[in-house]
């Protein structure tokens, strides 16, 4: 009965989701995904050099983002538009293999946050159905929209920055900032190996695809949206190296052993002691982004197969999604290292054809009509 | 009409002529319809030469403000049974309405939910009329409007839309009112029900439609760009559109300075917090994460719980039930019987219970505090108690994890939910940074010389700078 009404946040009411949220999305969303095993892995194989495969990894990002949000802000219609415009029913072939991409992508956050949830949230080992309330979480999560997406980017803002710089305020106490010293001291070919088995963490690129394919950008502020998606980008690496150098800082050389960096970084302040392990709460709000972290590849999945089957409502797909899911963490978290080895070595390549290379081809989508549009729902 | 309360009173003129007064009783000034119908018109003689004589006459005799023609029967119930009389005089093919309606009303006193130490105290009463005229007589401006509908097949309830014109946003005011019209319902005992009514999400766990009791607040929300709705037999006057944030608002934020106002609003926001969720924290840090609690407070809990019969859940379970039932007990108790309610409450139940190894000291003390703070928030009391309980059965379930987890969900419930165009989450989510001013932060009255972007008034300017010519609006165009 409620009558459809436009608010300001977002003035075209076809829109979906605004630059800025985008660009939060990148600042102070994406970041959460690295605070996990990330810092450890790069430590590993990187050592005291740990920022280089990151800043490495973060500028092939950077141009790989500069490309497709040149291509985003070419014509006023969205990339997901064009995409159907160019290729009528054959877009499906591009959704099918990203829905399983997507699915692939969400494997390694899903274990690794269980295992960080077990780690963190409880003192003694809880049942292995503790976990299962999540994917009540994500089912719910995963039958909404991109609109919601943007709108959570909001609110990350604050939930990001308050508890981010307050763990790290009280981490600076125990950081020796001398053990990244010297730089350039680990082989390079050390360096290229933390970059090959972190490839998982940094595909940003292609968790930022579906929001922006769903922006349309008005055609007098492209330069600017397009700044400042990319300062968002900028700045959310900024943090994701910030919390390197800090974990590096305060473990030093048993770093690749420390899993979970974010939840271990402010430990050892000594007011804790007295006050009690306060920094887990900030812990605690910050997992409340990882969660959506999480749970954003499986929203895409959900999204993309919905489109290829032609539905709007996702219901069902997202609960028989999230059931398997399920299961599959029941089963499979204890071949942990199997999965992760299987995924970030075997499977390296996959993630370099969908998440660097793939988008890449936005670049040749024609700005006109070729056929005639389909009238299109958003992811 | 085959109604005891419905009476006619017959009576004659000068010449003969038979006249009869319909009203409903105990809603009509008997004296003034004596005084001035039924004694005038008993010593006059009716002009029957012609029609227009006849209703001049009627009309310079009637001295009523109120005096209105009924041409059809329909009409003329409806107007008895809202109060007002129709006057019938033999000969003449239609009614005349007088409006000398006398409802029983209380006094316009200070509203017991929404207290001010400084500002306005008057509160709504349930006589739409009587808060109609407590809004005009703030808002002396022919822009503001009143538009009444009636809702309810068997109450007939008179339901007035209330805006700005100009200022309020057309597609909201048009919506609500399709939505009020569409309304098909026997009856409207209360604000709440339009409430509910026009709600988007029916089985909302929170409200989507603004509520107050204070005319001077209803009035700043009016010039904020919103719509008002009055109801009829209601004290509770309705805003649209809601935003969660106006829960931490007070009207006495407007009244003191802005370091306080936003020192109380912060005040609030922590203690609601505290009320929603420190009963499910206590219990998942003590059996899930004890390493949360500082080593000296783990020593004093470990101490009083250690011969307990209870576990923490069903502890605080039970503490949490106890305080529930006080509180549902000490709203519907006499005045006289609360006194001793709340010492057998506090005293004995509480005082007894710990004694006699029960329950432990600091899970009554960890449910008081909850208490007092929810009522910080006074209109996020019902919303809040039932988040308490479902942050409690989560936290004992699954320990902290369960928190986070029914946070995050209920994060993105909230920024996924819209009512009336704005999303209620706003101005956080989506993000309008020029409405962060009034917020959880209050800033003065100069940094609010702009109207909320979210209602998106048409005239956006609500303070000029001083020595500033006044701007001409649309609205005052077309009243000229």
């Amino acid at each position: 009965m409620n009558a459809t009404i436009t608010y300001p946040a977002a003035p075209n009411k076809n829109q979906t989701v605004l630059p800025r949220q985008i660009a939060f999305a990148a600042a102070f969303l994406l970041p959460v995904g690295k605070f996990l095993e990330t810092p450890s892995i790069l430590a590993r194989y990187a050592g005291n050099d740990i920022l280089l495969p990151a800043l490495i990894r973060f500028l092939a990002e950077s141009l790989l983002l500069l490309a497709v949000l040149y291509a985003a802000t070419r014509s006023n219609q969205t990339l997901c538009e064009r995409l159907e415009n160019a290729l009528g029913k054959g877009v499906l072939w591009i959704y099918i293999p990203f829905t399983a991409y997507y699915l692939l992508a969400g494997v390694l956050p899903l274990l690794d946050l269980e295992k960080f949830i077990y780690a963190s949230f409880y003192d003694t080992a809880p049942t292995a159905f503790s976990f299962a309330a999540f994917f009540l979480f994500s089912a719910y999560f995963c039958t909404k929209g991109i609109k919601t997406l943007g709108r959570f980017s909001d609110l990350c803002l604050l939930l990001f920055l308050l508890p981010f710089i307050a763990l790290i305020i009280l981490s600076f106490s125990e950081a020796d900032f001398t053990h990244l010293l010297p730089f350039f001291n680990t082989d390079f070919r050390q360096s290229a190996e933390a970059i090959r088995y972190a490839t998982p963490h940094f595909s940003d690129v292609a968790l930022l695809l579906p929001l922006l394919a769903n922006c349309k950008f008005e055609k007098s502020e492209t330069g600017k949206d397009a700044k400042k998606i990319f300062i968002g980008y900028a700045v959310g690496a900024l943090f994701s190296l910030l919390l390197f150098a800090v974990f590096y800082a305060v473990y030093s050389s048993i770093a690749p052993n420390e899993h979970y960096a974010f939840a271990k970084i402010a430990q050892y302040f000594s007011a804790l002691d007295v006050l009690g392990r306060i920094d887990l709460l900030l812990v605690y709000l910050l997992t409340v982004i990882l969660f959506v972290y999480t749970c954003l590849p499986f929203q895409y999945a959900t999204g993309l197969f919905a489109k290829t089957l032609g539905v709007t409502r996702r219901t069902w797909i997202s609960a028989i999604l999230n059931l398997a899911l399920f299961f599959f963490t029941l089963y499979f978290n204890r071949y942990y290292n199997t999965i992760y080895t299987l995924i970030s070595n075997r499977l390296a390549p996959v993630f370099w054809l969908f998440a660097d290379i793939l988008p890449l081809f936005l670049l040749l989508l024609p700005l006109k009509k070729t056929t005639k549009r389909k009238e299109s729902s958003h992811a | 009409m085959p109604s005891e309360d419905i009476l006619t009173y017959n009576f004659t003129t000068a010449d003969g002529t038979a006249c009869a007064i319909v009203y409903t009783d105990g809603v009509v000034n008997k004296q003034l319809l004596g005084d001035l119908v039924a004694r005038p018109f008993s010593k006059e003689r009716l002009p029957k030469e012609s029609a227009e004589k006849l209703q001049s006459f009627l009309e310079k005799t009637l001295l009523f403000p109120e005096l209105k023609s009924a041409e059809n029967f329909q009409k003329a119930q409806t107007e008895i049974l809202d109060g007002n009389s129709l006057l019938l005089v033999d000969g003449v093919p239609q009614g005349f309405i007088v409006g000398a309606k006398l409802l029983p009303n209380r006094a316009v006193v200070e509203p017991p939910t929404d207290v001010t130490v400084k500002g306005p105290r008057e509160g709504f009463i349930e006589d739409i009329k009587t808060n109609m005229a407590l809004i005009r007589k703030r808002l002396k401006t022919p822009h503001l409007r009143f538009e009444t509908v009636r809702v309810g097949k068997q109450s007939n309830t008179a339901v007035s839309l209330c805006y700005l014109n100009g200022i309020v946003d057309e597609k909201v005011k048009n919506s609500i009112k399709k939505q009020l019209n569409g309304i098909q319902i026997d009856n409207v005992p209360d604000s709440s029900y339009i409430s509910a009514l026009l709600s988007p999400r029916k089985h909302s766990l929170f409200r989507t439609v603004g509520t107050t009791e204070k005319p001077d607040v209803f009035t700043a929300k009016l010039c904020e760009g919103r719509v008002g709705i009055l109801v009829d037999g209601s004290p509770i006057a309705l805003t649209v559109p809601y935003l969660l944030t106006e829960d931490l608002q007070s009207s006495e934020d407007y009244f003191i300075s802005p370091f306080a106002a936003t020192a109380f609003r912060f005040l609030r926001c922590i203690a609601l917090f505290i009320a929603i969720l420190l009963p499910g924290f206590y219990v998942a840090a003590q059996v899930y994460k004890i390493q949360l609690l500082p080593l000296g407070l783990t020593l004093t809990i470990a101490s009083s719980i250690r011969e307990l019969p209870l576990s923490p859940n069903l502890e605080m379970f039970v503490v949490l039930l106890l305080l529930e039932i006080l509180k549902e007990a000490s709203i519907r108790m006499p005045k006289y019987v609360g006194m001793s309610l709340s010492v057998v409450g506090a005293l004995v139940l509480g005082e007894t219970a710990v004694s006699a190894g029960f329950l432990s000291t600091p899970a009554i003390i960890v449910v008081a505090l909850s208490g007092i703070c929810l009522y910080t928030v006074p209109n996020f009391v019902e919303t809040g108690s039932l988040l308490r309980w479902l942050f409690l059965l989560v936290a004992g379930s699954i320990g902290i994890f369960g928190i986070v987890l029914l946070s995050a969900f209920l994060l993105c419930y909230l920024i996924s939910s819209d009512a009336f165009g704005a999303p209620i989450l706003a101005p956080f989510s989506p993000l309008v940074p020029r409405d962060l001013r009034d917020t959880v932060v209050k800033y003065d009255i100069f940094s609010l010389a702009k109207r909320p972007k979210l209602f998106q008034s048409k005239n956006q300017t609500r303070l000029l700078p001083l020595g500033t010519k006044p701007e001409k609006t649309e609205a005052d165009s077309k009243q000229k």
